[in-house]
């Protein structure tokens, strides 16, 4: 899978000159830079869960990205392009952490993009999957995910046993990652 | 230990503690489990930041970009900085490294052969203590050399992952990335048991009779 040419590059686009991003950078415009790149860490990090692994990937992201800044590329260019190689890092990340193809892992995984940025995304993401699952599942989902539940204390919570919550909590996964969050 | 309800929840427990994902082939069978664990950990924790020292490196990446204009084959090959491309990521960071290190391919701890090449001198053998790292630089190449009795090894200062200058971690007695948690042995292997990183390339080294020790570098 390749990052490829972003959404919406054009091979030139000379009414856009003030709104290019050059290196040699200035000051200012590596804080351009880092800003759009704050933007990538969010999206990563949205789809992995833990920092060790967000920061990798938005380093891959970045070293990647440094050769295309240094082009001076338009600013939304520049910003689609991160974005498409942050997919790509991501479905890479993906394919070899589960040993799949990135052919196998669909586009059900982090290839899908969302159209917004991440920082648009909703912060109510959690509550929305959640309001789609049944009784049982959105319980045991709140518990442990929400708020921070051990398996045990959702056993008691549920007056159930550690093994069924194991089971549940499993099975509510597979359901919450059935559910399309617009 | 191996029905999937435990797997996941061994992995949900990784990410609830802020762990990195650390999955096996098997976890395929459970890809969109743990997806979605992972996004509902995320969710939970609301738009992330990088952390202040991150986003330090990053930026001394950007701004260090235009002194050294992308790297050259041959620089990259002089830095060890293409094993990168055979990670054993499976050719991840290969293919955020396209175009540069693409014609590269190196297996792990290959020797760095500089052409044209020279022998620099580096130290006295007298200042190596053993038991403990000592980064030298030979002209473009950047070294940890290691002292057992009258002989000297030495490995490339360049992670094998990211293109991190790294440091001798005299407490654990191993060489540490300062851009990740990677560290390596002396003789250049990865630490990290369930996702090994490539070996970082060697050093020819040797000793005169006068005792001083040379690295084969560049002018």
């Amino acid at each position: 899978m390749s990052a490829g040419h972003p959404p919406g590059e054009q091979e030139s686009a000379p009414d856009e000159t003030d709104d290019v991003l050059q290196l040699p950078m200035a000051p200012r415009a590596t804080d351009i830079a880092l800003g759009e790149l704050e933007i990538v860490y969010a999206f990563i990090y949205a789809r992995v869960g833990n920092r060790a692994d967000a920061e990798d990937l938005t380093q891959q992201v970045a070293l990647k990205a440094i050769p295309r800044l240094r082009e001076g590329a338009p600013a939304s260019a520049i910003r689609g392009y991160l974005f498409a190689t942050a997919r790509s890092v991501l479905g890479g990340f993906w394919s070899t952490r589960l040993g799949l193809s990135e052919a196998e892992l669909h586009e059900d995984l982090a290839l899908a993009a969302p159209p917004a940025p991440p920082s648009e995304e909703r912060a109510d993401t959690v509550q929305r999957i959640l309001a789609e699952l049944s009784g049982n599942y959105r319980r045991v989902l709140e518990l442990r995910f929400l708020h921070g539940y051990s398996l045990k204390e959702v056993a008691a919570e549920m007056h159930s046993t550690v093994g069924a919550v194991k089971v549940m909590q499993l099975r509510a996964l597979r359901a919450a990652a059935k559910v399309k969050v617009e | 230990m191996n029905k999937p309800e435990n797997r996941v929840d061994q992995i949900v427990s990784d990410l609830l503690h802020g762990r990195r994902l650390k999955l096996r082939g098997g976890d395929a069978e459970e890809k969109a489990a743990i997806t979605a664990a992972a996004r509902l950990v995320a969710a939970r924790q609301g738009t992330q930041r990088m952390n202040p020292a991150f986003r330090k490196r990053l930026e001394q990446a950007l701004e260090s970009a235009p002194k050294e204009p992308w790297m050259t084959r041959r620089a990259a090959l002089v830095a060890g900085f293409g094993l990168a491309a055979g990670a054993v990521t499976g050719g991840l960071l290969g293919r955020a490294m396209e175009p540069a290190a693409t014609a590269l391919r190196p297996s792990g701890g290959d020797p760095i052969n500089p052409v044209p090449g020279k022998w620099v001198d580096v130290a006295a053998i007298s200042d190596l203590v053993e038991g403990q790292g000592k980064h030298v630089t030979a002209g473009s190449v950047g070294a940890f050399l290691f002292r057992r009795g009258d002989s000297v090894t030495g490995v490339s200062s360049i992670c094998s992952h990211l293109p991190c200058e790294l440091w001798w971690n005299g407490g654990q007695g191993l060489l540490a990335c300062p851009c990740h948690p990677a560290t390596f042995t002396p003789e250049g292997r990865s630490t990290d048991k369930t996702y090994p990183l490539p070996a970082l390339s060697t050093v020819q080294v040797r000793v005169t009779p006068a005792g001083r020790v040379e690295v084969l570098g560049t002018d």
